[in-house]
């Protein structure tokens, strides 16, 4: 019962990740990929991503700092973090992501500052989130997405 | 998609099993991802982060691999010049992936050579389908070699002629041999299919040391005198036959003017002029890979595949199917509606693979002009071949739905088309039966740049080239095309308008879309033809009747139905970009006649048609005079048209097919 109530909560969890945009489909696409063969697949790729977005994060911000005017760069990184971003299914870090490539086309820097803020407030969200998610999960064990029934 | 690994369904489930594929992508999440993804359509996969170790495993390796997925933005080479080393050296389709979606970036895929894009994030829909690619590809460059190649290939050669009338059977020949190869041997073997193919010659892998010899032969004979018979003669090489060198020809030729393309406008124009014979057998045309990138880049309506259909070469020497992606350089298009679709110009079902020669001509054309299309300028490229050359396009290209992966090819038989998602992407396959002058219509279409390559290609080479872009606009009853006139000379306006407008020709010629490229004296012609194209569109917008608009555009009659009123002539920017550089960028074009062809299967001209052309006529005249004053394209794309183009975009009823989930629309011809 402990054990259901832990589905319960993952699920829960994991619906209002969805239901919030923090993810979206592409989130289920990992899942399908996760298997009896891949039994951590999802939680791998997610941790690849943090660990890379980690980076990619830094190298913006080294970049704001010194050189703020060098726009195409800027737009570089972004476009790289997005691809994953994108790949992963995080939603509302996407989003932030293309918020700051707007800025960054306009050259405007102003807006290029802020809106990183915000982007890198939503990966530390969905890290987060999806850290507890995960920590749930391997708690019920090795089930079958028995959540996405409930979705 | 959960395919389970040979599941013992039948030889069809099993086959593109194995398919070995490299993936290349600095992005480590996206990489595994994909890795996965592939291996669950029991792919088998390779990895790497950099172009230079892929490029290193495969020259290691390089029977070793069947198709390339690359990513676009890469650190250390960028992922278009990956992109041509893989296709000069080793010859593999190769897939572009990347989240940039934008129109321009797309048709540098196209352009480049790729055979698809994908947008990431890539889903496992898109994945699925990739070995269409390499199938389409063989098929492609056996038509090529064939075509290409000697006369003892007769028979060969009309078969695959036949086919191309037929349709169905060269490639349902094809499937059935590689099924049966399949049963009863390993179900992992997916070269087996080489061997199904088996009126393909022997695939030469043309390695760095052999391209060295290749390009030395070149430079010491010069490009422009370099015909395949004397490079075979220098190379000295037992292994080469004619036919090999040939197709590398065409593949380095295009490569260089690639590479070279801003600055080549003028010598497009000589090279097609002068060209003008030999253009067509051997001429360096679009590779059959270049054909496909560039569908593969813009998205390709399953019909426009099937128009251009991979083979090229097998319609006629040298002609790659034009491929137009709606990608077109300089904003030529507008990005109008994600959904819209475009042209489809589907090849009739008695394509003629002369057809798509005209269409490979236009795109060759359109490559080595590199013009540019100013933004959002959208043209009809229409050739009123019937008249003159007495061909007629079956083929067209069709943009369907949209997806992030188009197919690169247009096979007129049996092709699977994956549309893309969210752009429509129209390609349009020519075919040219004639040698010598014949119009090119290419309609482009869609919310991509049209990159006036084309048009200036024609321009250029003394061939007016009216480009009819559509933005978004689906042929048949879709939205609205845009008719812009691109590269048109400014004298080429007027009368020729005139002279063409009773020509009951243009219109019924096409079979519902004949894409008549016309060269270098033909300019008036092409003009005129051009000029009716525009003026049935200018018709239909013009005139607001929505009715019988173009005779042979059934998708004006289409679009009359769809009472698009928006669609508004003044909305069209004639734009002549004579001068402006398009790169490689192929301007998408609309090909509304296909569409409606395959529709309709007639291009008849409607009844009304004439006294709207007439009518229209003037119209266009003065449309087109003020164009040329412009000298500049600036295409408004009317969002309204798209939003009801999108009320009458059913994909479905243009491919009596339901788009999958994604948006792919499958077409099995």
């Amino acid at each position: 019962m402990d054990y259901s109530n832990l589905q319960r909560k993952a699920a829960y969890l994991r619906k209002s990740l969805f239901d919030q945009g923090y993810l979206d489909e592409q989130f289920d696409q990992l899942e399908e990929l996760q298997d009896e063969v891949n039994p951590n697949f999802v939680e791998e790729v997610v941790t690849l991503f943090f660990k890379d977005s980690s980076r990619l994060l830094n190298n913006i911000d080294q970049a704001l700092e010194k050189s703020p005017n060098d726009f195409r760069k800027l737009d570089t990184y972004m476009h790289q973090l997005q691809g994953s971003t994108s790949s992963i299914g995080a939603f509302r870090v996407k989003r932030e992501c293309t918020l700051f490539r707007e800025y960054c086309d306009k050259e405007n820097i102003e807006g290029c500052v802020k809106s990183f803020q915000k982007v890198k407030r939503e990966h530390a969200v969905l890290r987060q989130k999806l850290e507890a998610y995960f920590q749930l999960l391997r708690q019920t064990g090795p089930v079958e997405r028995a959540t996405r029934a409930s979705n | 998609m959960s395919s389970q690994p040979s599941a013992g369904g039948g030889p069809h489930a099993r086959f593109p099993a194995g398919l070995r594929v490299l993936v290349v992508d600095d992005d480590a999440t996206c990489l595994r991802i994909v890795e996965h993804m592939l291996k669950r359509c029991d792919y088998c996969v390779t990895t790497c982060s950099r172009a230079v170790e892929a490029l290193r495993i495969l020259r290691e390796n390089k029977r070793g691999f069947d198709i390339v997925l690359s990513d676009v933005y890469m650190p250390d080479m960028d992922g278009f010049k990956l992109l041509e080393h893989i296709g000069l050296e080793m010859d593999l389709p190769v897939i572009m992936m990347s989240a940039d979606d934008g129109k321009d970036v797309v048709l540098k895929g196209v352009t480049h050579g790729a055979v698809d894009y994908l947008l990431k994030p890539v889903s496992m829909e898109a994945l699925k389908n990739i070995w269409q690619h390499v199938i389409r590809k063989r098929r492609n460059e056996s038509k090529e070699l064939e075509n290409s190649g000697s006369l003892d290939d007769s028979d060969k050669q009309k078969k695959y002629s036949d086919n191309g009338d037929s349709g169905s059977l060269g490639i349902e020949e094809n499937w059935k041999v590689v099924k049966r190869k399949k049963e009863g041997e390993e179900e992992d073997e997916f070269e087996e299919r080489e061997d199904a193919s088996s009126l393909k010659k022997q695939r030469v892998v043309w390695s760095v040391d052999l391209h060295q010899q290749f390009v030395a032969a070149v430079n010491q004979l010069g490009l422009e005198k370099a015909v395949p018979k004397k490079i075979l003669e220098l190379m000295n090489n037992p292994a080469l036959t004619r036919e090999n060198v040939a197709s590398h020809l065409q593949k380095y030729r295009l490569y260089l003017k690639r590479v070279s393309g801003p600055q080549h406008q003028g010598r497009a124009d000589s090279a097609f002029s002068s060209a003008s014979d030999s253009s067509f057998s051997s001429v360096p045309s679009l590779d059959v890979v270049d054909l496909q990138a560039l569908a593969a880049s813009g998205q390709l309506t399953p019909l426009a595949i099937m128009a251009l259909n991979s083979g090229p070469r097998s319609f006629f020497n040298s002609n790659a199917p034009f491929v137009n992606s709606s990608k077109m350089q300089p904003a030529m298009m507008h990005r109008v509606n994600n959904n819209q679709m475009g042209l489809l110009y589907g090849p009739s079902a008695s394509m003629d693979s002369r057809q798509m020669v005209q269409a490979q001509q236009i795109y060759r054309a359109y490559q080595n002009t590199g013009h540019q299309v100013s933004e959002g300028a959208q043209g009809l490229l229409k050739l009123p071949s019937p008249e003159r050359t007495s061909s007629s396009f079956s083929s067209g290209l069709i943009s369907a739905g949209s997806s992030n992966s188009f197919v690169a090819q247009m096979n007129p038989q049996r092709q699977q088309i994956s549309l893309p998602q969210h752009q429509e992407q129209m390609q349009i396959g020519v075919q040219q039966p004639s040698r010598g002058q014949f119009l090119n219509r290419v309609v482009v279409e869609h919310d991509s740049k049209i990159s006036s390559t084309l048009g200036q290609q024609m321009v250029s080479n003394g061939v007016s080239n009216n480009f009819l872009v559509r933005s978004g606009a689906i042929i048949n009853g879709r939205p609205p095309l845009q008719v812009n006139y691109m590269n048109m000379p400014p004298y080429a306006v007027p009368r020729a308008l005139y002279s063409n407008v009773q020509n009951p020709h243009v219109s019924g010629t096409v079979n519902s879309s004949v894409i008549a490229n016309t060269f270098t004296g033909m300019k008036q012609e092409a003009i005129t033809i051009a000029q009716r194209g525009v003026e049935q569109i200018d018709s239909i917008n013009s005139l607001k009747e929505v009715k019988d608009i173009v005779p042979n555009y059934d998708m004006f009659s289409d679009f009359n139905q769809s009472k698009n009123q928006e669609w508004k002539l003044q909305n069209l920017n004639l734009s002549y970009e004579s001068s402006k550089q398009v790169g490689t960028q192929l301007s998408s074009i609309d090909y509304g006649f296909s569409i409606s062809a395959q529709r309709d299967g007639n291009g008849i001209m409607k009844e009304g048609v004439p006294r709207n052309t007439c009518a229209m006529t003037k119209e266009v005249y003065s449309m087109t005079q003020t164009a040329i004053e412009h000298e500049k394209v600036e295409f408004v794309p009317q969002e309204s048209l798209f939003a009801a183009a999108d009320d009458n975009y059913d994909l479905e009823s243009i491919f009596g097919r339901q788009p999958d989930t994604n948006g792919h629309v499958e077409f099995n011809f």
